[in-house]
């Protein structure tokens, strides 16, 4: 039997994979190290993060948002961000990534790849300082000021990845960014390929060329237009996949280049009266389409977690009860 | 090119800047404030068919509508107290349990545009604010909800068959990520749109049957 990582590999490269990889399974996520997590923590919480952005999980919500009322909105002029933007500082000290090495140092690397996560993605960043409107008409109305501001958010991505290299030495690389709805990206691949693009050529080729060998991209939506864009950044599977996308197409075209991880869409399958039978549904069907190669069975969600209790794990078994029936 | 020609391809555009100069040189044309309210009127639906079309995106649409109120802004003054102009108010809002807004305000923007007055009442709104919302506003002909969340489609529904049980000559329109048209069928709405584009088309026509 193949380890987690190999058989990852295997999916990965076309060769012979002996069951599907399940989910989250081939990465272990180093969620102690030092970074500031802009979310608010856990419902009935408001954060101020230090980017200066203001999240609330009211009480009875799913998740949190950032306030963007003229009271809450970080940055309210694009054309003034170098007065109203001030990155936090990276921490560097040994103490600060004590945890996070220790977690590191555990994993068993012939099994799991030690998984860096950041998040939020550079384009996030962009709407939660400002709005979503403000950031998409800026990208119009001030485009110099958006490409400094983005440059601004890579430079800090760059120096916390030189920490967690420096402390870490991870294998892959699990990054979020959210480019669409459902149903379309947020802008036209052509305005992404003048702000986004080069942005993510910078840091994802800066983590590879630093040894880390996998870069996992999490957009839970609508992305199918800018998968050559992924591939030319140097994405190596795209979690959070869609079934709006035409994950079989995708496979079809991209195979090789590119592994879709998803599917099985989180928001049918993920809440209170969630069955074990639906999710079989979805991911037997997701399974059968999509295939055995270049192909990752998963919920949608950006993390190893559900939103309402025992669907992720039930997912999981589902996986492994397709894989004895399929392999 | 006539100035109206150039209001509407600048509105079009999103060229924000230049259309309020152009509103005005084509009202000193001899256009009626009415007869450049209905060109941008008319951009935006193209906008709003491009958009449903995929051939734009988000970012488009929102600078075409900041063009158009910077435009409508100098017409409003010509235009004060003249209720034709106007579609009726409709309201608009997120249902209760659900904070996500950016699809509601392209909705809201989108309707707008096409000629109504708009009632945004933002998000986490209850079933019964809609309903208070129609009794204290004037002339309300639609009211607009949106749900983004899987869990919040319940409160779509609790919201709909409380505006309809309430204000029976007011129509409602529902849209959102999980709504398809089989389910807003099913919880009594009047219309449904997939998109931002098809809302503004679907409110007119829910309006004006």
């Amino acid at each position: 039997m193949l380890t987690k990582r190999q058989n990852l590999m295997e999916v990965l490269k076309g060769g012979n994979p002996d069951r599907f990889v399940n989910q989250y399974e081939f990465m272990d996520l180093i969620m102690e190290a030092p970074m500031d997590l802009p979310l608010a923590p856990a419902p009935g919480t408001r954060v101020k993060n230090k980017w200066g952005i203001t999240f609330d999980w009211p009480a009875d919500q799913i998740g949190s948002f950032p306030m963007h009322d003229d009271e809450h909105k970080a940055l309210k002029d694009i054309t003034d961000w170098k007065n109203q933007v001030k990155a936090p500082a990276i921490e560097t000290s040994e103490e600060a990534w004590a945890a996070a090495v220790a977690h590191a140092n555990s994993v068993d690397r012939n099994d799991k790849f030690v998984t860096a996560f950041c998040a939020p993605g550079i384009f996030e960043m962009t709407h939660h300082l400002m709005s979503m409107e403000d950031a998409l008409m800026a990208l119009y109305e001030e485009p110099e000021a958006m490409k400094e501001l983005i440059d601004y958010v890579v430079e800090y991505e760059l120096a916390y990845a030189k920490e967690y290299l420096k402390h870490i030495q991870p294998d892959a690389l699990f990054h979020h960014d959210d480019w669409g709805s459902q149903i379309s990206t947020f802008i036209s691949p052509a305005m992404f390929d003048e702000f986004i693009l080069p942005a993510y050529k910078k840091v994802y080729g800066y983590w590879k060329a630093n040894g880390v060998e996998l870069i996992i991209h999490h957009s839970d939506s609508y992305a199918a237009t800018l998968v050559p864009e992924m591939i030319e950044m140097g994405v190596d599977i795209w979690q959070g996949v869609m079934t709006t996308n035409n994950v079989p197409e995708l496979i079809k075209k991209y195979g090789g280049q590119i592994t879709f991880m998803g599917d099985i869409d989180s928001g049918r399958v993920d809440f209170p009266g969630w069955t074990r039978e639906k999710i079989y549904e979805d991911a037997k069907k997701a399974c059968e389409e999509c295939g055995k190669l270049y192909f990752i069975p998963n919920l949608s969600q950006g993390l190893n977690i559900s939103s309402f209790p025992g669907v992720y794990e039930a997912t999981s078994e589902v996986i492994d009860q397709l894989s004895k029936e399929m392999f | 090119m006539s100035k109206i020609e150039e209001v509407k391809a600048k509105v079009e555009a999103g060229k924000s800047k230049l259309v309020p100069g152009l509103v005005q040189e084509a009202l000193d044309e001899g256009n009626t404030p009415g007869e450049v309210l209905q060109a941008m009127v008319d951009s935006m639906s193209v906008v709003g068919d491009k958009f449903s079309a995929g051939d734009i995106f988000v970012p488009e649409m929102l600078i075409a509508a900041k063009a158009m109120s910077k435009g409508v802004e100098v017409l409003k003054p010509l235009m004060a107290g003249d209720g034709s102009a106007s579609l009726g108010t409709c309201i608009i809002g997120t249902v209760a349990g659900d904070l996500h807004d950016i699809g509601k305000n392209l909705v809201s923007m989108m309707i707008e545009s096409a000629g109504f007055d708009m009632i945004d009442l933002g998000v986490d709104v209850p079933a019964d604010t809609f309903v208070q919302a129609v009794k204290d506003n004037t002339n309300v002909k639609l009211v607009a909800c949106s749900g983004l969340l899987t869990t919040t489609m319940p409160a779509l529904k609790e919201a709909v068959a409380t505006v309809k049980a309430a204000c029976p000559d007011v129509k409602v329109i529902v849209g959102g990520a999980p709504v398809t048209p089989e389910y807003a069928a099913e919880v009594g709405a009047d219309g449904y749109a997939p998109d931002a584009g098809s809302a503004a088309v679907k409110a007119k026509e829910l309006a004006t049957a």
